[in-house]
């Protein structure tokens, strides 16, 4: 099923670009937590109470008190999305269209192997990859949260919210590497995934603003991920969430089918 | 037994652009050539033979098996080399080639050291930064070394040095005698002359003839200049031939068949400068095909 000399080229590649994405995020993870303060009251909700929509933009607003609330609002609510959402782009991007693009995909197909088996292991990879970014953050904030409070973190709803967020990650990620399986440039398989995150992204701050705007919610994708809901774990909050996993695993599939068939101008 | 099938395929790309109802096919053990002019189609034919792209009628076959829906098993016996070459510019050359191996599924490296001795390529430096000449031999190593019993080539001396086009024109012969079925295209008859048994020629995706070589041959012209050391003797020498221009000591003649007759009849005077030009293969199918053009 997938080429392991491709997927071994791959890891070869683009574990840099892996690592600094993690590296980014190591630091958010461990500055916003150490930012937690459960006694004194803590800092960032006094600066949120001084510019209550930037922060209700991000995500932000109404963080609740207990450890887990804080990482799901600081972190989960936009940096842990944002910034993977980046490294999708970046990543599915180099997987198909660029070797289309610049017509080295040849000698991946030059080969005796099937053109599915060729991209099916670039969606492989991907999976993987994200995959390993998840469980790295998980265990930075888990390891990080018991040294500096041990005990405060909810260990079940915490996996819950990265259960959602991985299913986020898997939606973008499978529009991405759909995109990036149709277009033969990279200009416009770079445009689709990022027109689609940007937009995603956009409509989800806005719409977390004020109630005015509240409706714009049913508009983008990414309400899909509710927090509140899966750290409660009710039934719509896990629907939501499949759905996520769903749409994603269907825009895998679509791309590798659009790729077997599709002429190429190598 | 037909190796290389293909049977009457139009891709058709809009503005003349692409290839029309193109049939022809190539025998076990043979060397084709692929002649035309830029843009005529050549690789527009080779990808469909890849089965990167299907044709929008027709079918092209490989060992009877369907070029786009087989690619994975034609490939097990086919080595290719791509017209425009991109290779994957992080690697070094030698992480290339055994990059290419492993995917094409090969226990070791195959016949490559051989021919990066051949060659006298030194593949140890980052693909980026080397010449047209050093990838293209790093293409003809990747194409050669699983010693396929296939092999299609696109255009492959390109950006070669004339040494090195010997090289390649050798290796040829000596794949040739081992029995390898090949596909070659080019843009320069020379180079299929000295190689192919057979020659499909093609112009604006259509196919215009297949032959052998000593057929298109004998449709030939060359321009001969001859200078003589006096201008009495070019007037005498011009007047054995009707079709020549006298121009002061210098004669311009048209030659086909009728070489001998014209070196033979100069050697009777001084000739103290000769120069031969091949007509292009523009001005080749120009006459070759009564002149029309049919644009």
């Amino acid at each position: 099923m997938i080429n392991r000399t491709l997927y071994q080229k791959e890891w070869k590649t683009n574990w840099i670009l892996l690592i600094i994405f993690i590296g980014v995020l190591t630091m958010y993870a461990v500055m916003i937590i150490a930012m937690f303060d459960p006694e004194m009251g803590d800092s960032l909700r006094i600066m949120a109470a001084s510019m209550p929509q930037i922060f209700a933009a991000f995500g932000m607003a109404d963080v609740g008190t207990t450890l887990l609330d804080f990482v799901a609002g600081y972190l989960y609510g936009m940096l842990l999305i944002a910034f993977p959402a980046v490294y999708i782009i970046i990543l599915s991007n180099r997987l198909v269209a660029r070797y289309v693009d610049n017509g080295s995909m040849a000698y991946l197909l030059a080969v005796p192997e099937k053109r599915k088996n060729i991209v099916g292991t670039q969606a492989i990879f991907l999976f993987t990859s994200l995959f390993v970014m998840l469980v790295y953050v998980m265990a930075v904030i888990l390891v990080t949260s018991w040294f500096m409070f041990p005990g405060e973190l909810a260990i079940p709803e915490f996996i819950r919210v990265n259960i959602g967020m991985f299913g986020l990650w898997i939606m973008t990620g499978g529009i991405a590497f759909f995109g990036s399986c149709l277009f033969n440039e990279t200009k416009l398989a770079l445009g689709m995934s990022s027109a689609f995150v940007i937009y995603s992204l956009l409509i989800q701050m806005i719409s977390q603003v004020g109630d005015k705007f509240e409706v714009l919610k049913y508009i983008t994708p990414f309400t899909l991920f509710d927090i509140d809901g899966l750290t409660a774990g009710n039934g719509r909050a896990w629907i939501a969430c499949g759905v996520m996993y769903a749409a994603g695993i269907f825009f895998f599939v679509a791309g590798i089918e659009v790729f077997k068939k599709k002429n190429l101008p190598i | 037994m037909k190796m290389i099938e293909i049977d009457h395929i139009t891709k058709d790309y809009g503005e003349q652009r692409g290839v029309f109802d193109l049939d022809f096919s190539v025998n076990q053990g043979e060397t084709l050539g692929f002649l035309g002019p830029n843009g005529a189609g050549k690789t527009t034919t080779i990808r469909q033979l890849l089965g990167f792209i299907r044709p929008d009628r027709g079918t092209v076959q490989i060992m009877g098996k369907d070029c786009f829906s087989c690619a994975d098993e034609i490939q097990k016996s086919l080595g290719y080399l791509p017209g425009e070459i991109a290779f994957i510019d992080s690697m070094s050359g030698m992480e290339f080639i055994q990059f290419a191996a492993r995917m094409k599924k090969m226990k070791d490296l195959g016949r490559a050291p051989e021919l990066m001795e051949q060659f006298e390529l030194n593949a140890n430096g980052k693909i980026k930064k080397m010449s047209k000449g050093m990838k293209q031999k790093i293409g003809i190593v990747c194409a050669f070394m699983q010693d396929p019993e296939i092999l299609i080539l696109d255009e492959p001396t390109s950006g070669l040095d004339p040494l090195m086009q010997n090289r390649f024109v050798e290796l040829i012969l000596s794949e040739k005698r081992r029995g390898k079925t090949i596909l070659m295209s080019s843009h320069i008859f020379e180079e299929v002359e000295r190689t192919c048994d057979r020659a499909a020629i093609i112009r604006q995706g259509r196919l215009v003839a297949v032959d052998t070589i000593e057929k298109l041959c004998s449709g030939r012209h060359k321009r001969m200049e001859i200078t003589f050391a006096q201008e009495d003797m070019a007037k005498a020498y011009a007047r054995e031939f009707p079709k020549a221009e006298q121009n002061g000591s210098k004669v311009l003649l048209k030659v086909g068949r009728n070489v001998d007759d014209a070196v033979k009849k100069a050697g009777a005077y001084t000739v103290t400068d000769l120069d031969v030009r091949t007509q292009s293969l523009e001005e080749f199918f120009l006459h070759f095909y009564g002149g029309e053009k049919n644009d």
